[in-house]
């Protein structure tokens, strides 16, 4: 059974014992004064209004005495007293307990930037010692960057939590897209729960408004908070589940000790005003959970989980403060479940205005069929529910060779897909091996866009080269895909300009050099259906000759043949090369022949070429060029 | 299985260029000069002098085939769009040539032959020639995949998918079985179809799965009725075969009921055809089909594990070791290696069959001393692979690090001549290195135990011997691309001798006697600084013989350039140019506290006289076919 607290009830401090706390953390002389001052004036000499009340008392004793008045009087002052003692008994715990919490957060400040430092100054004089070896002055470069990343958040998150404190906090109203949050979020935390083997689901329930207006910057941090901190307290291969869904409707949270779990209240359900919709965020994680004890101070700064597997995990104690201060600025909600041993559950909700949808008109071909190649049922369902909303027909298979007998049926029986998406994973191969032999089945033109988790800035060179020319970030969303599947469509309307430009090659210029006149016909057959300028010339003297004769910058790429006749493409280059003019040096030219030796590689690269390609030559292989050169 | 390389089903057709005829006996001259020469008759002298010669001749050959390809073929593949039917089909018959049953000579460009006729089908969309040259293609990646045998599936998975996906795009023209009139193309499709089955799959049910539906397809009386011409008897027997062969998942106890009764009904139906025949011919009944029998029979309960294991022995002891014939080579080759492979899964049986085992080996190596040199060899690389990698050490066994070297003495002499001049350079400075530093090797504990100076220096000398030998152990598996090519490498060969270093360290980790080798095979082809180099596998800071692994990646990278791979790369140094050149990389690929010492000349020209010396030592222990395995 999950103990529950919510951001919305005084959590273990009072408001005013927090508000002390506070003070004496960002202002220790205000806080060591007073604490000084309140102690010596309860403990040391007499406050003067008690000096007071006991001189009246005196005179009253005289004039009244054993009368029933003067007892009461008596009793009231004395209850009044222990009322006052006991206020000022709580105001003490409350300024010790601050006091120590200061204390703690001074040690533990003091520890948690000295294990750092002690890192960064370690490993300064490890690779000083070792300066002539580079690996291992690399491995310590690492280690200290690692050691002032984290030094930088610790000082950050202090900085965040006095500008809280000191209202100093402004939230931005800004347009911005929940898929790009989300895809950023996820860029952030994927590689910490990678590297402690944890599953790290991400799910996209019902999104009613892509578009919204708010803060991006905090709330990201709020997520990132929340998830980072899952990723932290889960032990290695543990599982974590994040959801994102939105709602017109308001649920409410229950109050701590309340009902179990998070439910919407069918009598207090409103619909939010147009303009506005609820995000509703979760994240689960099966790790080491908090004690009851521990949540009533989740949200108290400078509170920690402190046990024997927790000494290890950094951190300050202020991202869950920071992270309810930020909710409740916000206008949301936070609440948190959690089962010592067993695992931890933090919800969120917040409202957010909707921004402006741009409306930009996909244009897709209605009714064609959409290849989806993944294993993953969740996923390849959500790639065909998509689909069909956008009226065309997915068609699912789970294993790469069933992909390959499709398509190979469908292109004999001329009813090839519009394109295929390919996810994830599949039940008999890797996901690149079947987009390098489709791209070859089904030639340059097909588009063939992958669905993943992965980071594409890892994964754009081996997937490029497979033959993959768009890529749909996971988190999964509706305008990503489709807007990604109409712009390899060539599909966008006329408000797309920049997608257009993009594919569009036509301001660019290629110099074929080639001596074969079919040869020739193929290649500017190939080449301008991407609408690029192509010029020919039949041998290495004439594309000499043509360089030589063109304005500064007027080609763009070369693709050079090397046997031909009066001269060879390793002399025609080597001229090029030499020629005193700025682009002789930087013009690319690609060698284009069956000469496939690692030797001709070299040679070709020897003579000047920046890359080889073989003959005869594919055209999927031609179009990774162009898009390398032009668009990537 | 369905493999049937070409020359086969009377696709054989007369007539070849000349170059191409030139470039074939040239690939036979080479694989004949490469192979050890008897010692008989000749003095240690003459001997060494044959085998200079002997490079000098294979330098040549190559040389020359070189320039055949780049004057007859790559002109042609060149013009492969235009080029005309009696070209093309000069150019299927020398493929064929290149690779065929039994015949490995070049497989390479076997390959890249028919990848370049597959991309010509494809532009002119020329369905048959596309199904044909699927095939075919398939047919060479299933080659490679063979030379893959004892690794990980997750580093051969893509090599394996590349191979399996040919096989799928030509099988799923079965659909249109009706409308294909041609006889050859409708048997590529059948024998696609079952080649998908090829390979290793994540699952045994998965692959017998897959055998099983092949089967059904092959006994449709729908499909032998359309097409009367086919071997369909022949079809069915050779699936059976594939079926039977699939015995081998039974040793790892993972076949399901109805895998196991598919299995064993193939497993009957070969092994009653073989009898039959067997008994025809007045022969004893055939090895293999023996042992698959006795196996699935063991499997099924109708046998004890020690009755599999006598008939297993009985089987082995029937063989001849004056008999190259392709079954006897089974039986004592590849049969050991199965025996070898259940007695690993019960090894409390090893101990009452220890010099059983000892004689196997002893016979193994007898057997392939005298083995002919012949293009059958394949069969007994791919034999030895299973062996080595089953490999059983006993007290009076022959070392397991010295039967792999015995195994490169006889068929690739070369790679040994490399390893030895290796091993002794790199004992030459570890020497060096240890009177200046004896605290040197101290990362490798069995070196840091010892107090004595001498001792420690001879045992870091005995280390860098056995390392330096056993380097390069993972070339086992592509003698065909080290010690037979015939010719320059192309880029996907360069790529897969690159497997070598994983196959090592396989090979090497296996056995306890090699298994502190493991890390030099594994490493030796990293930078120092881990920004370049192969494999990705091996980390340098978190091994403990990273410094004995430097020292073998300079030598060996020293031997490279200034003699070994030369032929296959076309990088050639003198030697003080490539000290210079490593002294260059201090830092970067090579550890500067080695590269340090090549400053010194004094150090320069004991290295050198090392590799000198070294080659002469080498070659006479080939004449004398003595083996250094005192170090092992």
């Amino acid at each position: 059974m999950y103990h529950k607290v919510t951001g919305r009830k005084p959590y273990g401090l009072k408001d005013q014992e927090l508000k002390i706390c506070k003070v004496l953390f960002f202002s220790h002389n205000y806080a060591t004064m007073k604490g000084r001052d309140f102690h010596n004036k309860t403990e040391g000499s007499r406050h003067p209004e008690q000096e007071k009340d006991r001189n009246c008392s005196m005179q009253n004793s005289d004039n009244m005495a054993n009368s029933d008045q003067l007892i009461e009087v008596q009793k009231k002052r004395i209850a009044e007293l222990e009322q006052e003692t006991a206020a000022l008994k709580e105001a003490l715990l409350a300024a010790e307990e601050a006091n120590k919490a200061k204390s703690r957060f001074l040690s533990n400040m003091s520890h948690d930037i000295r294990t750092p430092m002690n890192a960064i100054m370690g490993m300064t004089s490890i690779g000083l010692s070792h300066i002539d070896e580079k690996a291992r002055v690399h491995d310590c470069l690492g280690k200290i960057q690692t050691a002032a990343t984290h030094l930088m958040s610790l000082v950050n998150d202090v900085l965040d939590m006095s500008r809280i404190d000191s209202d100093r906090l402004t939230l931005n109203e800004e347009p911005f897209s929940l898929a790009d949050l989300i895809h950023d979020i996820s860029v952030i935390v994927r590689p910490q729960a990678a590297q402690k083997r944890q599953e790290l689901k991400i799910e996209i329930g019902r999104i009613e408004e892509e578009e919204l207006m708010g803060d991006p910057l905090h709330l990201r941090q709020i997520l990132v908070n929340i998830i980072g901190n899952a990723v932290k307290y889960t032990q290695e291969d543990g599982e974590i589940e994040v959801r994102f869904a939105q709602r017109y409707v308001t649920a409410k949270l229950p109050e701590a000790d309340g009902a179990e779990g998070m439910m919407a209240d069918a009598e207090a359900a409103e619909t939010l005003p147009a303009g506005k919709v609820w995000l509703d965020f979760t994240c689960k994680d099966n790790g080491m959970g908090m004690s009851q004890e521990f949540l009533q101070k989740i949200f108290v700064p400078f509170e920690r989980v402190h046990s024997e597997a927790t000494s290890k995990i950094e951190g300050t104690g202020l991202g869950m403060s920071i992270v309810k201060n930020l909710v409740e600025r916000m206008e949301g909600q936070i609440l948190v479940e959690s089962e010592e041993g067993v695992g931890s559950c933090f919800t969120v909700q917040i409202p957010m205005m909707t921004a402006l949808q741009e409306t930009a008109s996909l244009h897709l071909p209605e009714g064609a069929s959409v290849l989806i190649a993944e294993n993953r049922k969740e996923r390849a369902g959500q790639m065909a529910r998509y689909l069909r909303e956008a009226g065309l027909v997915p068609v699912k298979q789970e294993k790469g060779a069933q992909a390959v007998t499709w398509l190979t049926q469908a292109q004999y029986e001329g009813h090839m897909p519009c394109a295929m998406l390919l996810g994830e994973e599949l039940s008999d191969m890797q996901v690149l091996s079947l987009a390098s032999h489709v791209r070859q089945l089904a030639g340059k033109e097909f588009p063939i866009l992958l669905v993943s988790e992965a980071d594409w800035v890892q994964l754009e060179y081996r997937a490029t080269r497979a033959g993959i020319n768009g890529f749909v970030p996971c988190p999964l969303f509706k305008s990503r895909l489709l807007g990604t599947l109409a712009e390899l469509l060539g599909g966008m309307g006329a408000d797309d300009d920049a997608v257009q430009r993009e594919l569009d090659y036509s301001g660019y210029r290629i110099l074929l050099v080639e001596d074969i006149e079919l040869n020739q016909e193929i290649a500017v057959e190939l080449l301008s259906v991407t609408g690029v300028q192509v010029e020919v010339a039949d041998d290495g003297a004439q594309a000499v000759e043509k360089f030589r004769n063109s304005p500064e910058g007027y080609y763009d790429l070369i693709f050079m043949d090397i046997h031909m006749p009066v001269m060879d493409g390793y002399e025609a280059t080597r001229r090029i090369r030499g020629m005193d003019r700025p682009d002789a040096a930087s013009v690319w030219i690609v060698a284009m022949t069956a000469d496939a030796f690692v030797e001709d590689v070299r040679q070709a690269k020897e003579s000047g070429m920046n890359e080889h390609i073989s003959k005869p030559v594919e055209p999927g292989r031609l179009q990774e060029i162009l898009y390398r050169q032009f668009s990537g | 299985m369905l493999q049937s390389a070409a020359g086969t089903e009377g696709e054989k057709r007369e007539g070849m260029q000349p170059y191409q005829e030139e470039y074939i006996a040239n690939l036979r001259k080479i694989a004949a000069l490469a192979a050890r020469k008897k010692t008989e008759g000749h003095s240690v002298e003459s001997y060494q002098e044959a085998l200079t010669g002997n490079r000098l001749q294979i330098a040549q050959k190559v040389a020359r085939n070189m320039e055949l390809l780049r004057e007859g073929l790559f002109p042609l593949l060149d013009h492969l769009l235009e080029a005309g039917e009696e070209e093309l089909q000069e150019l299927q018959e020398f493929a064929g040539i290149l690779f065929r049953v039994g015949e490995e000579l070049d497989v390479g460009l076997f390959c890249q032959i028919h990848q370049a006729l597959l991309n010509r089908a494809r532009l002119k969309k020329d369905r048959n020639g596309m199904i044909r040259e699927l095939y075919w293609l398939g047919i060479g990646r299933n080659n490679r995949c063979s030379k893959l045998i004892g690794l990980e599936y997750a580093v051969i998975e893509n090599y394996t998918f590349e191979m399996r996906l040919c096989f799928t795009e030509a099988g799923a023209y079965l659909k249109y079985f009706d409308e294909i009139e041609d006889s050859e193309t409708r048997g590529y499709i059948l024998r696609a179809r079952a080649n998908t089955a090829l390979g290793q799959y994540a699952s045994a049910s998965e692959k017998i799965q897959r055998v099983r539906q092949t089967l059904q397809i092959l006994q449709d009386r729908y499909y032998q009725e359309k097409e009367p011409n086919l071997p369909w008897e022949r079809y069915i027997f050779m699936t059976h075969r594939q079926m039977a062969s699939s015995i081998s998942y039974s040793r790892e106890n993972v076949m399901t009921a109805q895998d196991v009764e598919a299995v064993m009904e193939s497993v009957y139906i070969v092994y009653q055809t073989h009898m039959q025949e067997a008994v025809e011919r007045g022969e004893h009944p055939p090895i293999h089909s023996a042992f698959n029998y006795y196996a699935i029979s063991y499997y099924c309960g109708l046998d004890t594990f020690d009755g599999l294991l006598n008939k297993t022995e009985h089987l082995m002891d029937s063989t001849e070791l004056s008999d190259f014939s392709a079954e006897n080579m089974y039986g004592i080759i590849s049969l050991p290696a199965f025996y070898l492979q259940y007695l690993k899964q019960f090894p409390e049986r090893i101990s009452g069959r220890t010099a059983y085992i000892e004689n196997l080996y002893r016979r193994i190596l007898d057997y392939v001393e005298v083995f002919p040199d012949a293009p059958e060899n394949e069969m007994l690389f791919l034999y030895l692979r299973q062996l080595a990698n089953n490999y059983i050490e006993t007290a009076d066994s022959i070392p397991y690090g010295a039967f792999l070297l015995k195994l490169l003495m006889r068929f690739a002499p070369d790679i040994y001549i490399q390893s030895y001049i290796v091993a002794r350079a790199s004992a030459v400075l570890c020497e060096i290195l240890m009177t200046e530093e004896p605290g040197f090797f101290d990362d490798i504990e069995e070196i840091r135990r010892i107090e004595d100076l001498q001792e420690k220096r001879h045992e870091a000398r005995k280390f860098a011997m056995a390392c330096g030998l056993l380097h390069d152990a993972g070339k086992i598996n592509f003698i065909y691309l080290y010690a037979r090519t015939g010719r320059q490498w192309f880029e996907e060969e360069y790529e897969m001798s690159r497997l070598h270093t994983i196959v090592g360290e396989s090979c090497l980790k296996e056995c306890a006697s090699t298994s502190r080798y493991a890390a030099a095979a594994l490493g030796h082809h990293s930078w120092y600084d881990g920004s370049r180099g192969y494999p990705a596998s091996y980390e340098r800071l978190a091994c403990r013989e990273r410094q004995m692994v430097d020292v073998i990646s300079l030598i060996d990278w020293l031997e490279n350039v200034t003699d070994a791979q030369c032929l296959f790369t076309g990088v050639r140094m003198t030697f003080d140019a490539a000290v210079k050149r490593a002294v260059s990389l201090e830092g970067r690929r090579f550890s500067p506290l080695l590269t340090a010492r090549l400053r010194d000349g004094q150090i320069v020209a004991q290295l050198k006289k090392a590799f000198a010396e070294g080659r002469k030592e080498a070659c006479r222990q080939l004449y004398e076919e003595d083996g250094l395995t005192d170090y092992i």
